[in-house]
C-alpha cells in the first residue's frame, strides 16, 4: 500500500478514535475513583443529542459542548445515587443506566433525525500541518481532536502529580484508609463520576457536532461499550487508552471504507477486534503474572462504600 | 450525612420485597408520563395506549405472550448464574449464537423430516449456546478473568459472528441484498398451537421451569448450586464442586438463552437476521435481578417486561412515540428498584453523629 | 502486687481509670485502671480473650467505654471517632494495615495531610526521609507499598502516626507479622521512640517480647488487669506466666475411660505454610488438645488434617493411608468430620434452614442417585434436633435464628450424624454460656468412643478438662506433648505458650 493510501486511513483513524478516547478516558476517570459505570453507551449518546440539540438553538457548537458532558454527568448522577447512596450493585446499575439512557435519547431525538446543526470545521495547524506524513495525519483536524490530544498527558498529570488525584486514587483503592486519612471516599467517587461522565458526554458531543453535523438514532453504534472494554485493555492507564483509542478507531474507519468498496464480508469481523483483543490482553497478563490485569485495576472497584455502624 | 443515621438491618422487613416494584413502578411511569408530556402528548392517552397495546385484545396478548418467551427463557438461565454470584451479563450473545446453531442444522440437514431436524436443532442451539458461555466460565475459572467483562465481550463477537454469517456465506441469494437467510424450510419450524399464534415455545418454557424448578429443589447438584450460591465459605468448608457447578449453571445458561435464540428464529421469523436481536439478553438481567430465582416470579416479570414491549409499539403506531420509550421505562424501573432494595439491608433514621 | 519505682514518676500522659465494656452478657474490661506515661513502654499481657484489645480500642476511639474515664493531660476525653483520638495524639498501630498499595509511602504518609493542588514527589520524599530517620525507621520513601514486606509496611503505619505529632502509639500484637529479624528493628525504633518523649503501649502475649521491650508490665485475666509490675521487679517469669494463665478453673466435667483404638492420624515432620516439623499420632478413643495462642499455625494444621491445604514436607496418614489418597475422593462418613471455628460463617449457610445445613456435609448420604432423598433428610434432621437438644421452633428456621448454643448443637448434630473416625473440633465452646459449654464438651467426651479427636483451642480449661495429651503450639511447632497430668501445670504451659523452652532452666 502507498502512502496515498495510508496517510488517509491513520487521519481516519485519529478521527474515528476521537470520541472513543473521550469516552475511554472518561471511564477511566470513574473506575479510577472505584465506581464501574457500564452505562457509558447511554451517557455518551445522550450527550450526543444534547451537544446538538444546543448547538442548533444557540449556534455555538462549544455551548453545545458544554451541554453534552453537562447531560451526560447528570445521567451519570442517577448511577452515583444509586450506588453510593442507596448501595446498589454496580453492575445492574450501569446496564439499567444504559438502556434507559439509549431509550432517552433516542426518544428524545426522533423529532430531530436528519436535521443540521453547526458544529466544528477542521482547520489546519499553522506550522505543524506542514510535517510531511504526520502533518497530514495529526495536524487537519477539527478543535476538539486538538483538545484530545491534551488529554492523556493531563490525565496523567492531574492523577499523579495533584493532590485530589491522590486521594481520588485512594478513594478508589482502599476507601477505608482513605476514610480513616481524613478524607470523605463518598465525595470523592461523586466526583469520579460526575467529572468521568463529563468526558464521556464530550466523546458523545464529537459524534453529533464534529465527526457528523447531524442527528440520527444510534449515534454511537456501540462505542460506549468499546470504550468500557478499552479501559481494561488500557490497564486503566492513559497513554495506552490514545493507542487503543486510535487502533480501534482505525479499524472502524478501514471497516467503512470496506463496506463503502462492497466487499462486507470481512467487516465483521474487523468490528470484533475491539473485543476480542481485549479478551486475548486479560487472558495474556493473567498467563503471564498471574492476574497481572486483576492488580493493574483499581483495589475497590465496583466494591460500593457500606456505611459504618 | 444529612443527619440521619443509618444502620444494617438483621432481617429485611416483612413487606419490603411486596412495595418494592409497585413503587419502582409508579416513579418509572410518573417519569415517562412528564416525557411524554414534554412532547406535547397527553400522558393520559399514552399510558392508554400502552396497556392496550399489551393487553387490549386477544391477539396483542398473543404478542405478549410471544415476547414473554424468550425473555423468560433467557430470565431463567441468568437468574440461575445470579444465584451462584456468576454476572453473567452474556445472555445476549449465547442467544444469538444459539441461534445460529440452529440456523446451521437447518440450513444443513433442511431434508431431514421434522421429527429428526427439530430436535436436532435444539440440540445445536443448546451446544452452541452453551458452550459460548463455557468459555467465560473456563476463564474465570482457570485464569481468574472476570466474568462480567469477558460475558460482554463475548456478547458483541456473538452478535458479530451472526451478522457475518447472513451478510455473508448463509445470506439468501434471493433476498435483494437484505441481510437474511433463506427462509427455513418447513420441518425447521417450530409449529404453533393450532387456532393461534402461539408456538410450541410456550410449552418449552413450562418444561424448562418446572424441570428447573425440580433441578433446584430435589436434585444433590441443585442444593450444591443453592448452598455455594448462599456461602462461597461454607461451600469450601463442604467440600462442593464449585468449579463444576460454576460451569453447569452457564453452560445451562446458555442452552436456554440458545433455546430462545433458536424459537425467535424458527417460530417467529422462519430465518435467521440480524433483526433477532432486540435486546431480549439485557432485558433477561432485568427480569432476573427483580425476580430472583422463583420461576413464578420470573414468569410474572417476564410478562410484564413482554407487556411493556408490546405497549411500547403500539405507542409508537398510534401516538408516533418512538418504541425506544419502552426502554426508558425498563431502565427506570430498575434504577428505582435497585435504589429501593437498599432498605432490604438497611434502616435510616433521623438524628447523626456518633452511632 | 504493685510495686513502685525507686524514683518520682511524672503524671501519666494517659490515665485509664474506672474502664468498664460490655458486649452484651460478656464482660470485656472490668474497672480497669491504668498509667500510661510518655518515654515509657507498657506491656499489655494477657491470653485470647483477656481484654487486651478491647482496652486499646477505647483509648485509640474505636468505641467508647461504658463505665470509667479516659483523662488525657489530666483532662477528662471521650472520643467518638478513632480520627478524633489520633487529632488529640493517641494512635493505633493495627495488625490489619490500611495503605494503598499503589501509592509510595511517601504518599501514603501524607495522604490527606497536605495543602495544595500539586504534590512534589521529591519534596514529600524528603520530608518522610527526615521523619524516618530522626525515629530511626530503615524505610525508602519513594518505594511502593506493594512491594514491602511486613515489616517496612509497618513501619509506613508508624510513620503516618508520627507524622501526625501522636503522643501515644499503640502496637496490638506487632510481631505476629514479623519476622524475628524484624522485631529485632522494631524493638529498636520503640527504644528510639521512646527516647524521644513517646510513649508506647505494646500488647502481646509474648513473654520474652515483653521482658524485652517494658519498661512496665500490666498483666491482664478475663478483663480485669490482675498485676502492674515494673520491669526491673520482674524475678522469675514462670511468675508473670502463672499469673497470665491463672488458677481458677471454671467448669469440671466428669471423664469416664475409653478404650484406645487404631490410629486415625498420623503427622510426621508435617511442614509447610507456617508449620515446621510437626509430629503426632492420634488414636481412636483420646482426645489431644492443641493449645497456643491463634496465629501460631492452628489454622494451617486445621486446614491440612481436613483436606483443605495439601502438606508442603513430611507425611499425614489418616486412618493408615496418605493424605492424598484419602482426600482424593474422601466418604462422607466414616471419615474426617470438622467442627469449624466460625460456626456461622463457615460451618452453616445462615439464610438456610436447617434441613438444608445438615444435608451441607451430609448429603451424599440422601443423594445415592442425581435426587435428594428430602423426605429422610427431614427425618434425620429432626432426629438430630431432638437427640442434641437443639432449641428451635422447627425444622424449617433458617440457621441465623439459632442461639450460638444450638447452632454449635446442630453442627456437632450433623458432624457426628457422619460417623466419623477423625474429628477436628476448632474452638467448640467459643461464645458459649456455661450449660452450652458442659453439653458440647459431654458430646465431644462420648465421641471418643468411636473417634479420635483433635481440639484446637484457646481455652486452657477446656484442654484440661477434654484432653487425654496437650500439644502446645508455637510457631508452627510443637514446643511439647504433655499428658494430662502434666498439663496441669499451669505455669510450664504459660511458658510454653510463650515460647519459652521449658526445659532450659532460666531465671
Amino acid at each position: 500500500m502507498e502512502a496515498a493510501l495510508i496517510v488517509p486511513l491513520l487521519a481516519a483513524a485519529v478521527q474515528s478514535g476521537t470520541p472513543i478516547l473521550f469516552a475511554t478516558l472518561g471511564e477511566m476517570f470513574t473506575e479510577r475513583a472505584g465506581v464501574l459505570n457500564l452505562g457509558v453507551e447511554g451517557m455518551m449518546v445522550v450527550g450526543a443529542l444534547a451537544a446538538f440539540l444546543t448547538a442548533q438553538a444557540t449556534g455555538s457548537p462549544w455551548l453545545g459542548l458544554l451541554a453534552a458532558g453537562c447531560a451526560a454527568a447528570l445521567v451519570g448522577g442517577l448511577h452515583g445515587v444509586v450506588c453510593l447512596h442507596f448501595l446498589g450493585n454496580q453492575t445492574v446499575s450501569g446496564l439499567a443506566l444504559t438502556i434507559f439512557g439509549v431509550g432517552l435519547a433516542n426518544y428524545l431525538g426522533t423529532p430531530f433525525i436528519g436535521q443540521r446543526a453547526p458544529g466544528f470545521e477542521p482547520f489546519d495547524v499553522p506550522v505543524l500541518s506542514a510535517i510531511p506524513l504526520l502533518g497530514d495525519i495529526l495536524f487537519r483536524h477539527d478543535a476538539l481532536v486538538y483538545l484530545s490530544f491534551l488529554l492523556p498527558p493531563l490525565f496523567w498529570l492531574f492523577w499523579h502529580r495533584t493532590r485530589p488525584g491522590l486521594a481520588l486514587t485512594a478513594a478508589g483503592e482502599y476507601p477505608r484508609a482513605a476514610s480513616a486519612a481524613g478524607l470523605n471516599p463518598v465525595a470523592l467517587r461523586w466526583a469520579g463520576i460526575l467529572a468521568g461522565g463529563f468526558l464521556v458526554g464530550l466523546g458523545g458531543a464529537y459524534l453529533s457536532l464534529a465527526y457528523t453535523h447531524l442527528w440520527t438514532n444510534g449515534m454511537t453504534a456501540g462505542r460506549g461499550w468499546i470504550a468500557v472494554a478499552l479501559v481494561i485493555f488500557a490497564f486503566w492507564r492513559p497513554g495506552r487508552a490514545m493507542f487503543g483509542a486510535y487502533l480501534f478507531g482505525g479499524v472502524m474507519a478501514f471497516q467503512l471504507r470496506l463496506q463503502a468498496s462492497g466487499t462486507d464480508v470481512p467487516s465483521s469481523f474487523l468490528l470484533m477486534l475491539p473485543y476480542a483483543l481485549t479478551v486475548l490482553a486479560l487472558v495474556l497478563s493473567a498467563l503471564r503474572g498471574r492476574g497481572a490485569s486483576s492488580s493493574a485495576a483499581p483495589a475497590a472497584l465496583g466494591v460500593n462504600i457500606e456505611p459504618e455502624g | 450525612m444529612l443527619g440521619l443515621t443509618v444502620t444494617r438491618r438483621m432481617e429485611p422487613p416483612r413487606w419490603g420485597s411486596i412495595f418494592i416494584f409497585p413503587v419502582a413502578l409508579g416513579v418509572s411511569l410518573g417519569v415517562s408520563c412528564l416525557l411524554l408530556a414534554a412532547q406535547g402528548k397527553s400522558p393520559a392517552l399514552g399510558l392508554e395506549v400502552l396497556w392496550s397495546g399489551a393487553f387490549g385484545a386477544w391477539y396483542t396478548v398473543e404478542d405478549t405472550l410471544l415476547k414473554t418467551v424468550p425473555i423468560f427463557l433467557c430470565s431463567l438461565g441468568v437468574a440461575v448464574t445470579f444465584r451462584m454470584q456468576v454476572w453473567n451479563i452474556g445472555a445476549e450473545g449465547q442467544f444469538a449464537l444459539g441461534a445460529v446453531g440452529a440456523t446451521w442444522a437447518a440450513l444443513t440437514f433442511a431434508n431431514l423430516p421434522g421429527a429428526l431436524l427439530l430436535p436436532l436443532m435444539f440440540a445445536c442451539a443448546a451446544a452452541a449456546g452453551g458452550a459460548w458461555a463455557a468459555v467465560p466460565a473456563w476463564l474465570k475459572l482457570r485464569l481468574g478473568i472476570n466474568e462480567i467483562i469477558s460475558t460482554l465481550m463475548f456478547n458483541y463477537i456473538g452478535i458479530l459472528i451472526l451478522e457475518y454469517l447472513v451478510y455473508g456465506p448463509w445470506k439468501d441469494a434471493g433476498s435483494h441484498g437484505f441481510p437474511m437467510t433463506s427462509q427455513f424450510v418447513p420441518a425447521a419450524v417450530v409449529g404453533h398451537f393450532p387456532g393461534t399464534r402461539l408456538h410450541w415455545g410456550v410449552a418449552l418454557c413450562v418444561v424448562c421451569a418446572v424441570g428447573l424448578w425440580v433441578l433446584l429443589t430435589r436434585t444433590r447438584p441443585g442444593f450444591e448450586l443453592k448452598a455455594s450460591g448462599e456461602s462461597l465459605r461454607a461451600a469450601r468448608y463442604a467440600r462442593m464442586p464449585y468449579n463444576t457447578l460454576v460451569l453447569l449453571v452457564m453452560a445451562l445458561c446458555g442452552a436456554l438463552a440458545g433455546w430462545a435464540g433458536l424459537l425467535e428464529a424458527s417460530a417467529v421469523t422462519g430465518r435467521l437476521q440480524p433483526s433477532l436481536m432486540v435486546g431480549y439478553g439485557f432485558t433477561a438481567i432485568v427480569v432476573a435481578w427483580l425476580a430472583r430465582l422463583s420461576p413464578a416470579r420470573i414468569a410474572l416479570f417476564s410478562f410484564f417486561l413482554a407487556a411493556l414491549r408490546v405497549g411500547a409499539e403500539n405507542l409508537q403506531l398510534e401516538l408516533g412515540v418512538p418504541a425506544a420509550f419502552g426502554g426508558i421505562m425498563e431502565g427506570l424501573i430498575l434504577l428505582t428498584v435497585l435504589a429501593g432494595q437498599f432498605f432490604n439491608g438497611y434502616r435510616i433514621r433521623p438524628g447523626g453523629a456518633h452511632r | 502486687m504493685t510495686v513502685q519505682p525507686a524514683t518520682a514518676t511524672p503524671p501519666p500522659l494517659v490515665r485509664l481509670e474506672g474502664i468498664g465494656k460490655s458486649f452484651g452478657p460478656v464482660h470485656a474490661n472490668r474497672d480497669i485502671t491504668l498509667d500510661i506515661h510518655a518515654g515509657r513502654v507498657l506491656a499489655l499481657l494477657g491470653e485470647n480473650g483477656a481484654g487486651k484489645s478491647t482496652l486499646m480500642s477505647m483509648l485509640s476511639g474505636v468505641f467508647p467505654p461504658d463505665s470509667g474515664t479516659i483523662l488525657l493531660d489530666g483532662a477528662p476525653v471521650r472520643f467518638q471517632s478513632p480520627r478524633e483520638a489520633i487529632d488529640a495524639g493517641i494512635g493505633m498501630v493495627y495488625q490489619h494495615f490500611m495503605l494503598v498499595g499503589r501509592m509510595t509511602v511517601a504518599q501514603n504518609v501524607l495522604l490527606g495531610q497536605d495543602r495544595g493542588l500539586f504534590v512534589r514527589p521529591r519534596d514529600m520524599e524528603r520530608r518522610v526521609g527526615e521523619l524516618a530517620g530522626r525515629y530511626g525507621l530503615d524505610i525508602d520513601p519513594a518505594a511502593p507499598v506493594a512491594g514491602l514486606s511486613m515489616g517496612e509496611r509497618q513501619r509506613v503505619e508508624i510513620l503516618k502516626l508520627l507524622y501526625r505529632d501522636s503522643r501515644v502509639l499503640i502496637f496490638d500484637e506487632p510481631t505476629a507479622v514479623l519476622t524475628p529479624t524484624e522485631a529485632g528493628q522494631l524493638f529498636a525504633a520503640l527504644r528510639r521512640m521512646t527516647g524521644l518523649g513517646k510513649a508506647i503501649v505494646f500488647i502481646s502475649h509474648k513473654l520474652e517480647e515483653v521482658l524485652d521491650v517494658a519498661d512496665t508490665v500490666a498483666i491482664l485475666r478475663q478483663g480485669r488487669i490482675v498485676d502492674t509490675v515494673a520491669r526491673q521487679a520482674v524475678t522469675s517469669r514462670h511468675e508473670l506466666a502463672r499469673r497470665m494463665v491463672g488458677r481458677e478453673v471454671l467448669l469440671e466435667i466428669e471423664r469416664a475411660e475409653a478404650p484406645l483404638g487404631g490410629a486415625v492420624l498420623e503427622l510426621e515432620g508435617l511442614s509447610g505454610h507456617g508449620l515446621d516439623g510437626l509430629d503426632l499420632t492420634l488414636r481412636r478413643g483420646e482426645i489431644v488438645a492443641v493449645v497456643g495462642v491463634a496465629g501460631n499455625g492452628q489454622k494451617a494444621l486445621v486446614d491440612v488434617v481436613t483436606g483443605l491445604a495439601a502438606p508442603a514436607g513430611g507425611e499425614v496418614r489418616l486412618q493408615g493411608k496418605p493424605w492424598a489418597e484419602f482426600f482424593r475422593d474422601p466418604p462422607w462418613n466414616g471419615a474426617v468430620a470438622h467442627i469449624p471455628e466460625d460456626r456461622l460463617g463457615v460451618g452453616t449457610c445462615p439464610e438456610l434452614d436447617l434441613v438444608d445445613n445438615v444435608l451441607l456435609t451430609t448429603r451424599k448420604g440422601f443423594a445415592p442417585g442425581l435426587f435428594l432423598d428430602k423426605k429422610s433428610a427431614l427425618g434425620a434432621t429432626r432426629a438430630i434436633i431432638r437427640r442434641f437438644h437443639v432449641a428451635a421452633h422447627g425444622p424449617e428456621v433458617r440457621a441465623r435464628q439459632l442461639s450460638g448454643g444450638n447452632l454449635q448443637k446442630l453442627v456437632l448434630g450433623r458432624e457426628f450424624f457422619r460417623k466419623p473416625r477423625l474429628i477436628v473440633a476448632e474452638q467448640p465452646s467459643q461464645g458459649l454460656d456455661v450449660a452450652a459449654t458442659e453439653e458440647v464438651w459431654h458430646r465431644l467426651l462420648n465421641a471418643r468412643m468411636q473417634a479420635g479427636v483433635l481440639l484446637v483451642t484457646g481455652d486452657l480449661n477446656e484442654a484440661l478438662q477434654l484432653a487425654d495429651r496437650v500439644a502446645v503450639m508455637f510457631r508452627g511447632r510443637f514446643m511439647a506433648v504433655l499428658d494430662a497430668a502434666q498439663a496441669r501445670d499451669l505455669e510450664k504451659i504459660g511458658l510454653l505458650m510463650a515460647g519459652v523452652d521449658a526445659g532450659a532452666p532460666r531465671a
